[in-house]
């Protein structure tokens, strides 16, 4: 356990609490097992029906909900509040700077930790962690699609890591961009301290382990058959597995849910003075607009899984026609909230993507409110589509028509931040530093991403690709093309300020190359499988389309390998070997850039007053005076 | 602007003009899928080759224009051509890009919806049973029922008694009706040679109207996650015949199926026996 690093502040001698604090991560996974078998037996003993071999499937949902309970519980997260409800007194300044991690080394990334920087840190961990695991699952997946009939896998081993891959990735991309650089990044460009609500940031952040853990454990459960979109009555039907995918999925819906609450409410209460709307920086517009859509349809999410497990414990037959259900009901929940949250995946990589372009083109971000105009669009009508998934369903034939404008028209919205992205590049000299060449990408795959959904919008045409491959690559094209690229170029960026080290820049643009070609040769493959007829989720396929798969097969392992050659040099660059980072080295005019590396605790001594965009690269103004001399500009950096 | 940057933008804008030109005349002459083996299929072939010859122009001008700025402005960097900053929005090209894409995206739904509604191919919910008869003239559809549950689809002719087979056969120029329901979870019948994917949802009658034009042995599968074997729920044994063959066959299997077919209602929509109850 690396969290024993003693951190002590002042004088006395470590209290109890902050001694129980500093085991917080040791005492979660205690409280983790305890709160599985309490609630295991309580489950099993009250309500459980008993006639499972596995086990009574109420004792599996209680017990994982109070394992969660515990894991928050020992990790510290109840301190406060039970403290307040008994009446003992609020903590001093000196509890609070404890808890925010001054002085903690390294061990502060190992608990509950208040900062914001910290708490960034550990979402990049986490995602590159899913990311890793959920490509693994990816990599088996190609290897038995390699032949049309079952090979390696077995109908139920296939389908538990189709679920796995599949959920992993979706956790994965709901936090890939607002996780580490929404959280690190945005009280910093708004001129705060801290985040509104530090605990709750905790929170968010600290519900993902559990999360993760829960649905992998779904392996010693029988697994799930339902893939990530969980389709009743199927879930209905499934073993235990089931419940991990139920419990898991709500423990992020959660975070996604409190990670959108406390951004919102810092942006609008915490900017500086000074600090207008018209003067936020484009990625924390992503970044507060994305914050709405996760308060707004998580909660969707939340109800549906809710009533699934009533279905699966008390037979409440909400999902099952026999019982007076229907099927529709969860599509619909699932989908009000499935839409809104694949624009949860990349309005806040569209941020971070026109944050970085100008410092790269050297030049003012071209058309910053309509590069607004665009995200709040997508914002708005990412409510207004769901039912596009629902096409072919059978049900309100009358709305097609309706959905399939909406769908089509976000395209409008979407296309503005293309024509910012353009306006922005047009008569630039651009830098050709290796983010760029990752926005570059970015901009390519998340094009095909998008002209492949107009097919889909389109009823007619969705009719056929519907529920293939085609939409499999589609939204691969937008999450693993578009969201992960902007992961990756993020990485590159802004690792040099999060660590003080930055990765092989050489080495970095061959896995840049590596990883663009073989992604599209990965998914391009994919879109014609698809287009000539095979249905996802399935390990059996017919002969006819053995060669696209191999080849998408072949491409996959190389882009398997691509993404792990980023994780080492990420590895080796930032923890084994360190190679020490030029302050500012993309010559960025951002404020975040301009604070001493590492950031300070509390990012700034004095709270800047006079705050202009980003951007202004004709004049060579800081976005604000931060009071710490500015690294002259000038002179390429590779 | 420089006499090399306006030859670099005509160089860029002639590789454009060469590929969206090539790439259209190669979407518009060559076979779309689905391909012809249906009207369904046929009107959804030629929707996803405008689509197609629409997108790949834009898609490769948007490509280009993003090549260019990328490149053409390296290969030319005097310092005339570079604009330090003064554009930070100029509004002409704003406008001239929105109404472009809105005039797009109207025009492509109102085609969307031209072509659904002359299709006609689903109407969705309906669980009261229309007017029963057997196909009197090509022009009156032939019913099939689309019976879907975990792993495989079974096929009810209503208008012939009642019969069900585990393989589709169905008679070529022939408007066929498939209502399509399933008896336990969520599946999907997609018969992709003839353009038709309806859900299978329990219940409900999705109902999905086609013709299919060309005779042959196709594919039929789930695809909707439906539980373990959704992979193995297909089969290649799907037959467009004529209809002399097809009438052949289905007095065959009304045949095989007299000693039950005499218990149950000449003309029926309702499948028996009910699904059962959850829980029992
Ligand atoms: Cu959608
Ligand atoms: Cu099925």
């Amino acid at each position: 356990m690396a969290a024993v690093a003693v951190a002590t502040r002042g004088t006395a001698p470590p209290s109890l609490s902050r001694r129980l604090h500093e085991w917080g991560l040791a005492l979660a996974v205690v409280g983790a097992a305890i709160g599985f078998f309490v609630g295991y037996a309580l489950g099993s003993l009250a309500i459980g029906d008993g006639d499972n071999s596995l086990g009574s499937n109420a004792g599996i949902l209680l017990g994982y909900s109070l394992s969660a309970v515990g894991f928050l519980a020992g990790m510290g997260f109840f301190n406060y509040p039970i403290a307040r409800l008994l009446g003992r007194p609020v903590p001093t300044a000196d509890d609070e700077a404890y808890l925010h991690g001054e002085g903690g080394g390294l061990a502060r990334y190992f608990r509950l930790t208040t900062d914001h920087k910290v708490i960034g840190m550990q979402y990049v961990v986490a995602i590159l962690a899913f990311l890793f695991v959920g490509g693994l699952g990816a990599m088996f997946i190609r290897t038995e699609l390699l032949t049309p009939t079952p090979t390696t896998a077995t109908a139920e081993s296939y389908l538990t890591l189709v679920g796995l891959h599949s959920t992993l990735m979706i956790f994965m991309a709901s936090a890939a961009i607002i996780g580490p650089f929404g959280n690190y990044f945005v009280p910093i460009m708004i001129g705060a301290r801290n985040m509104a609500f530090p605990r709750l940031e905790a929170l968010t952040f600290w519900l993902l382990p559990p999360a993760g853990l829960i649905l992998l454990s779904t392996v010693f459960l029988g697994g799930f058959t339902t893939g990530w979109t969980g389709y009743a009555p199927l879930a209905d039907q499934n073993v235990l597995g089931m419940d991990s995918y139920l419990i898991a999925f709500s423990l992020i819906g959660l975070s996604i849910m409190l990670s959108g609450l406390n951004m919102i409410v810092t942006v609008i209460t915490l900017r500086a003075p000074g600090m207008r709307f018209t003067r936020l920086p484009i990625f924390v517009w992503g970044v507060f607009l994305t914050s709405f859509l996760g308060l707004l349809a998580a909660p969707a999410l939340l109800g549906a899984i809710a009533m699934e497990t009533f279905d699966r414990t008390y037979l409440a037959t909400l999902f099952v026609p026999a019982g007076g259900g229907s099927p529709y009901l969860w599509e619909n929940l699932f989908w009000f909230f499935g839409h809104p949250e694949v624009y949860i995946f990349i309005l806040p990589a569209f941020g971070l993507i026109m944050e970085m372009l100008p410092v790269f083109t050297r030049r003012p971000l071209w058309g910053y409110r309509v590069a607004i105009g665009g995200l709040v669009g997508v914002t708005v009508l990412s409510f207004m589509v769901w039912q596009h998934h629902l096409f072919v369903s059978g049900l309100a034939p009358a709305l097609r028509p309706f959905y399939m404008f909406s769908t089509e028209a976000i395209s409008v919205p979407t296309g503005l931040i293309y024509l910012v992205a353009l306006g922005s590049l047009w008569r630039a000299r651009t830098r050709f530093s290796t983010p760029m060449l990752f926005i570059g990408a970015f901009l390519f795959n998340f094009l095909i991403g998008g002209f492949t959904g107009v097919f889909l919008s389109d009823v007619p045409s969705d009719f056929t690709l519907h529920g293939g491959y085609f939409v499999q690559a589609h939204f691969h094209y937008t999450i693993m093309g578009a969201e992960v690229f902007a992961l990756m170029a993020g990485l590159v960026y802004y690792l040099p300020k999060m660590t003080g080290r930055t990765m092989d820049t050489r080495l970095t643009r061959f896995q840049f190359w590596a990883v663009f070609l073989s992604f599209n040769g990965t998914f391009l493959s994919l879109l014609s499988v698809g287009i000539l007829g095979m249905p996802r989720r399935v390990i059996s396929y017919a002969q006819y389309l053995q060669p696209l798969n191999v080849s998408a097969t072949v491409f996959a392992y190389l882009l398997g390998g691509s993404m792990l050659l980023f994780l080492g040099i990420l590895i080796w660059n930032v923890v084994i070997r360190p190679v020490p980072a030029k302050e500012n080295p993309w010559e960025s005019l951002g404020v975040e850039w301009h604070l001493p590396t590492p950031t300070p605790v509390y990012n700034f001594d004095t709270v800047p007053t006079k705050w202009s965009l980003p951007y202004e690269y004709d004049t060579g103004r800081v976005a604000a005076d931060v009071g710490h001399p500015a690294p002259a500009l000038g002179g390429a950096t590779p | 602007m420089t006499e090399r940057r306006r030859r670099y933008i005509r160089m860029y804008a002639l590789v454009w003009f060469v590929l969206a030109v090539a790439g259209d005349i190669g979407l518009a002459l060559g076979p779309t899928p689905p391909f012809q083996a249906s009207d369904l299929a046929s009107s959804q072939s030629t929707v996803i080759k405008i689509l197609a010859v629409i997108a790949w122009p834009v898609f490769s001008a948007v490509v280009a224009t993003i090549a260019f700025t990328l490149f053409g402005n390296r290969v030319a960097p005097h310092e005339g051509d570079i604009d330090p900053g003064k554009l930070r929005g100029d509004s002409r090209p704003q406008i001239a890009w929105i109404s472009a894409s809105i005039v797009i995206v109207l025009s492509l739904a109102v085609y969307g919806t031209v072509a659904l509604a002359s299709d006609q191919p689903g109407a969705g919910i309906s669980t009261t049973s229309a007017s029963l008869r057997q196909p009197a003239s090509p022009s009156d559809p032939l019913e099939v029922q689309v019976i879907a549950q975990q792993w495989w689809f079974t096929y009810r002719y209503p208008t012939y008694g009642g019969v069900e087979t585990p393989q589709l056969v169905i008679p070529v120029g022939q408007k066929i009706q498939f209502h399509v329901t399933s008896l336990d979870v969520v599946h999907s019948f997609w018969f992709y040679a003839l353009g038709v994917k309806a859900d299978a949802v329990p219940l409900n009658d999705n109902v999905f109207t086609v013709t299919p034009t060309q005779t042959g042995t196709y594919r039929v599968q789930c695809s909707e996650l439906c539980g373990l074997w959704h992979g193995n729920m297909n089969a290649d044994d799907a037959m467009v015949v004529s209809s002399s063959d097809f009438a052949a066959w289905i007095q065959q299997q009304q045949a095989m199926d007299a000693p039950i077919l005499k218990y149950l209602p000449a003309y029926s929509h309702t499948y028996e026996p009910n699904p059962p109850a959850y829980g029992t």
